[in-house]
């Protein structure tokens, strides 16, 4: 009976096809413009790393001032990032399988004059452990080791991007980068690598650019190198860069690998213990709000999905609402003028289920043919979105949002018919057998 | 086959109650071939329209081939209607996007049949009507006749019990409407009870059986008894 459905409704659509393209036109516009804004949504917010984001874990600490929280919004909420202080001390740890502080900033690198001129390059200062940590994949090479960020070692690892442009993309490993005032030897080249979000770093500009040059963290204090992301502190932090060094500011991130539950609870009671050491010493006079946050709820905290993308996508499903709503008044008109003929297959024995399922099927149809070419839209709609983020996101369809795209042209497609639907088959027929 | 028992049809507006069928009695037996006469308005249509479970009534009891059909769910008359009933138009009301095996197979449709039952039973119908090289053929290629001919496979293809038809060559010259005649009195010696509509006493007089409404009563022309008031007007054939 389906496949029978199905013919009559394509017969119906055949039957007056301006019409016909008018609906199918206008469940394609609001699945085209819902899908792009939903598939947006959806690759903003899935997990960046989804093989390692349950073992890897963002770390908070209250060092902020005991009269007044972090957050005037959240009490509960700790700083979102951590001293340089804490930052050392927790690297002393043993417990996580990885750990890495970091932060970026932004310092001259000096290409070879004949290749360009220098320029203020994004460096991110952190440990040997954050490429094991985070999978980042190499083209050329390896990061640092452990004894590297000790001394620490001029070495550099660069973006796919960086050794495009200072080495022409070659196996750059063994050539040396000047980074301010000093020579930094060549040891690592990524594979061109961005993640979207910018997990462990959102909060310094989650769909912003990524990382350029990665130098050993331990550089900060012999080159003195500042911050180029966020600063917050709520105490006077001195005037030499060794008092920033001391002060309750917070402007690095703490990641960590805990890859056990034992690891986890051993590294929770090590915050811990060192909070309260903290706290003995006169620092940190807030309550104990230390937090181990995995991925996705370090990104949820952190805001990383834009607002405007979740504004976007309900002001795209509520246009779907009005495009399948205005599709009622066209149905109702297109199911009312054919009575007649349903009068007569009432008359032949369909009974008010058969042809109000009919009905529905051919709104299901009009549905499914406004579904794929809704589907197609979204693709430009897509590429257009992506273009907006500087290709920043692979904006592509998965099969799971083609089929929830399609899913979503269905519900539209009952939304707009089941009342045109009802009204005909609720049709007294013999009221219509003498018009046909 | 049929039996109507002081049935009533009240159409009612803010202003007006119209008794189309008032107090109405008729009882057909299977395999008859009965032609119902009348005055536009008399009642012909609701009571055709009743008899086919396409309307209600207001009071009474109606039974079909031994069954109470006073009281049933859509569904359940849905089912009597493709299984017991076909229906013959005036204006054949044909599906013009089908083709004919498309328009003689909408009843089968609604039934469970299988393919090959589906195919053999039109082919059977278009047999009959004599239209087996026409299968193809749209209503808009088809003569009025010839139209009038697919409407009859549509309603003889399920095999019912009674056919209704409402004025069925009402739309056709007189040559076509005699072939129309003819073919229905073939359907009827198979023992298929006819019910006809008309407004031609010479087609009406083909019947077995000729009744008359009047303002929703019954005359029954073969009955014993018939209205006075109808003897006194039956010579003039404008009240016919």
């Amino acid at each position: 009976m389906l496949a029978y459905h199905i013919r009559i409704a394509w017969k119906s659509l055949k039957r007056n096809p301006i019409l016909s393209a008018l609906i199918v036109l206008g469940i394609a516009l609001g699945i085209g413009v819902s899908t792009t804004f939903v598939t947006s949504h959806h690759v903003m917010s899935r997990d960046p790393i989804p093989e390692k984001s349950s073992v890897l874990y963002y770390v908070e600490m209250d060092n902020w001032d005991p009269e007044r929280g972090f957050s005037d919004e959240d009490p509960k909420a700790a700083p979102n990032q951590v001293t340089y202080r804490d930052a050392t001390a927790l690297m002393k740890s043993t417990i996580p399988a990885h750990q890495s502080a970091m932060y970026k900033s932004y310092l001259y690198v000096f290409p070879d004059p004949k290749v360009g001129r220098p320029y203020r390059g994004r460096v991110r200062l952190c440990f040997a452990d954050f490429f094991p940590m985070f999978d980042v994949p190499f083209r050329y090479g390896v990061g640092w080791d452990r004894s590297a960020d000790r001394t620490p070692d001029p070495v550099v690892v660069l973006s796919h991007e960086t050794n495009e442009k200072l080495f022409g993309g070659i196996n750059s490993l063994g050539r040396s980068v000047r980074i301010e005032s000093r020579e930094f030897k060549v040891i690592g080249v990524l594979e061109p690598w961005r993640p979207a979000p910018k997990f462990y770093d959102p909060h310094n500009g989650a769909y912003e650019e990524g990382d350029e040059l990665f130098i050993p963290f331990n550089f900060v204090r012999p080159m003195e190198i500042r911050t180029g992301g966020n600063t917050s502190g709520w105490k006077d932090s001195g005037e030499t860069f060794e008092d920033q060094l001391q002060s309750e500011n917070i402007w690095i991130q703490m990641w960590v690998q805990l890859d056990s539950e034992r690891q986890k609870q051993d590294y929770k009671q090590f915050l811990d213990s060192y909070v309260r050491g903290q706290q003995a010493l006169g620092r940190m006079q807030r309550p104990l709000n230390n937090k181990l946050l995995p991925v996705m709820e370090w990104l949820d905290d952190q805001g990383a999905v834009p607002e405007e993308a979740t504004s976007f996508v309900i002001i795209s499903l509520l246009f779907l609402l009005v495009c399948s709503l205005n599709l009622i008044g066209i149905l109702l008109g297109k199911f009312l003028a054919r009575a007649p003929e349903i009068g007569v297959r009432r008359a032949l024995g369909a009974s008010r289920t058969a042809i109000f399922l009919q009905h529905i099927v051919e709104c299901e149809v009009i549905a499914v043919i406004g579904g794929v070419i809704g589907v197609l839209l979204s693709i430009l709609g897509l590429e257009l979105v992506s273009r907006l983020f500087d290709g920043m996101f692979s904006l592509r369809l998965d099969w799971l949002m083609v089929a929830a795209a399609i899913g979503l042209a269905m519900l539209s497609g009952l939304v707009a018919g089941a009342y045109p639907a009802w009204r005909i088959c609720s049709l007294a027929p013999a009221a219509y057998l003498k018009e046909q | 086959m049929l039996k109507m028992d002081k049935v009533n049809k009240v159409y009612r507006t803010d202003m007006v109650e119209t008794h189309a069928l008032n107090n109405f009695d008729i009882e057909v037996g299977t395999g008859e071939f009965v032609s119902v006469m009348g005055p536009s308005g008399c009642g012909k249509t609701t009571f055709l329209n009743i008899a086919g479970l396409l309307d209600t009534f207001d009071g009474g009891t109606y039974s079909l081939d031994g069954a109470d059909v006073s009281r049933l769910s859509d569904g359940e008359m849905s089912r009597i209607r493709n299984e017991k009933i076909g229906f013959i138009f005036q204006t054949f009301n044909l599906i013009p996007d089908l083709n004919v095996v498309d328009n003689v197979d909408v009843p089968l449709r609604y039934r469970k049949v299988t393919r090959q039952e589906r195919k053999r039973a039109i082919e059977e119908a278009l047999m009959t009507v004599g239209l087996t090289s026409r299968a193809k053929h749209y209503p808009s290629q088809l003569s009025g006749g010839q139209q009038q001919r697919v409407a009859i496979a549509r309603a003889l293809v399920g095999k019912p019990k009674l056919i209704l038809a409402d004025e069925p060559t009402g739309n056709l010259d007189t040559m076509m409407a005699r072939e129309i005649l003819d073919l229905l009195e073939t359907i009827n010696r198979e023992s298929t009870t006819i019910i006809m509509v008309t407004h031609d006493p010479e087609l009406a007089a083909r019947a077995r059986r000729q009744i008359h409404l009047l303002d929703g009563r019954l005359i029954d022309l073969q009955a014993d008894h018939v209205v006075p008031l109808y003897r006194a007007r039956k010579s003039f054939p404008a009240s016919v």
